[in-house]
């Protein structure tokens, strides 16, 4: 297999920073509550994840080892404020929904811990395939657990406002899934039905 | 790369240069187009607490202040006279806010001469979505604000309904109503242009 794609696949699958290695919950427990809101946040996260993974592989060979956590942290910070600055002026319904999670975005530990962990250490194009490959990631999870959240916790998801799916009348739903406590059970499950699925394909393998 | 104190400082410093150069950039564009967003946002929810007024003029600096002073725990962002064709004032918009459960809930409230609400929408807020947001969603809450007698007082708004697990958003909504049964009887009762 070609190299930048296994790259990629690791990010959805093997290294999923949600399912595995469980970075960046804090916002994902409070951003899945809407799956447009959600998607959004999935692709602000890409932009700036692959934006920050670029440059830091670009220049990987001239930023100092003693400084290199400040120098990311600007990186991450500049493009996070321009996702906000452009998402206020062009998109006001999408940001007035997520808010104060965008600037946010900056401590989400899955940005620095992909500058440190990989772009600090190889090519730009690896580098870019592993920020696709975790911001895909992350993006599919998020709006998974923010699928079932709105489905089953309002009883309807809704685009711009207007309900595309929706539960039969006379659903009532269970506002717990609302809250942060219902997504944390809800994520249990999605762990423990991803190391269900990676036990039974490595059981197959072994077979 | 081999570091020196020189080129530990450079780096950093270069980083910061470029990036601030950036976000000026990035600012410069967008700047102008979110302060026409949120103004036409404003614009668009005055007109909706008065349909039936042709204009709006903000108050006086030194008026504003005095409302402010009232206002308590409750921010005042602006007071617009609202004026009708005929260039008579028939009430006022008030743009406040008070702490929902998710940092501040801000409105746009109508009051008319008398002192009865006309309306009040939600501007911006960042209530839990699916909880908080029902102070929105569900519009029977604001509704009942109309409700409320000319020269209404602090008590009056307490006797409302709350949505039940919505509590602190309902009270954020509550506080500026309240503050501005206030601010209605001490100043803008007597404030309002006669013609």
């Amino acid at each position: 297999m070609k190299e930048w794609l296994r790259v990629f696949k690791n990010g959805l699958s093997i290294e999923n920073p949600l399912t595995i290695l469980m970075i960046g919950l804090c916002a994902t427990l409070a951003v899945s509550t809407q799956v447009q809101g959600s998607l959004f946040m999935g692709i602000a996260v890409i932009f700036v994840l692959v934006m920050s993974n670029t440059l830091i592989a670009m220049f990987r060979k001239v930023i100092p080892d003693e400084v290199r956590i400040p120098i990311f942290i600007v990186i991450i910070a500049g493009f996070v404020t321009i996702v906000d600055l452009f998402m206020k002026a062009f998109f006001p319904p999408i940001y007035a929904v997520l808010g104060i999670w965008i600037p946010l975005i900056v401590v989400n530990c899955i940005i620095l811990g992909r500058a440190e962990a990989f772009a600090y250490h190889n090519t730009v194009w690896l580098s870019i395939a592993d920020g696709f490959g975790m911001g895909t990631g992350f993006s599919i999870v998020l709006v998974g657990l923010a699928f079932l959240r709105e489905f089953f916790g309002s009883g309807k998801i809704e685009f711009f406002g207007t309900a595309i799916l929706k539960m039969p009348a006379g659903y009532a739903p269970p506002t717990i899934l609302m809250m942060f406590p219902g997504a944390f059970i809800l994520f249990g499950f999605i762990v423990a039905f991803m190391r269900w699925l990676s036990e039974r394909s490595a059981a197959r393998k072994a077979a | 790369m081999k570091s020196s104190p020189l080129n530990l400082i450079l780096s950093v410093l270069i980083v910061c240069v470029v990036a601030a150069a950036g976000l000026a950039a990035t600012y410069s564009i967008t700047a102008p187009i979110i302060t026409a967003q949120d103004k036409a946002a404003e614009e668009a929810a005055l007109k909706g607490v008065f349909p039936d007024a042709a204009s709006f003029k903000s108050v006086e600096p030194a008026l504003l202040e005095k409302v402010q002073a009232l206002a308590g725990d409750t921010k005042v962002d602006a007071v617009y006279r609202a004026i009708d064709s005929a260039g008579a004032q028939i009430g006022w918009g008030l743009k406040v806010g008070s702490r929902g459960y998710g940092g501040y809930i801000n409105l746009v409230l109508g009051l008319d001469r008398d002192g009865k609400v006309t309306r009040v929408t939600i501007l911006s807020m960042n209530e839990t979505p699916g909880l908080g947001t029902r102070i929105k969603t569900e519009p029977a809450f604001l509704e009942q604000f109309a409700t409320l007698p000319a020269g209404f007082t602090e008590k009056d708004v307490k006797g409302l309904d709350m949505i039940s697990g919505a509590t602190k958003s309902s009270r954020g909504v509550r506080n500026s109503v309240s503050a501005t049964a206030i601010i209605f009887e001490k100043v803008l009762k007597d404030a309002g242009e006669v013609r």
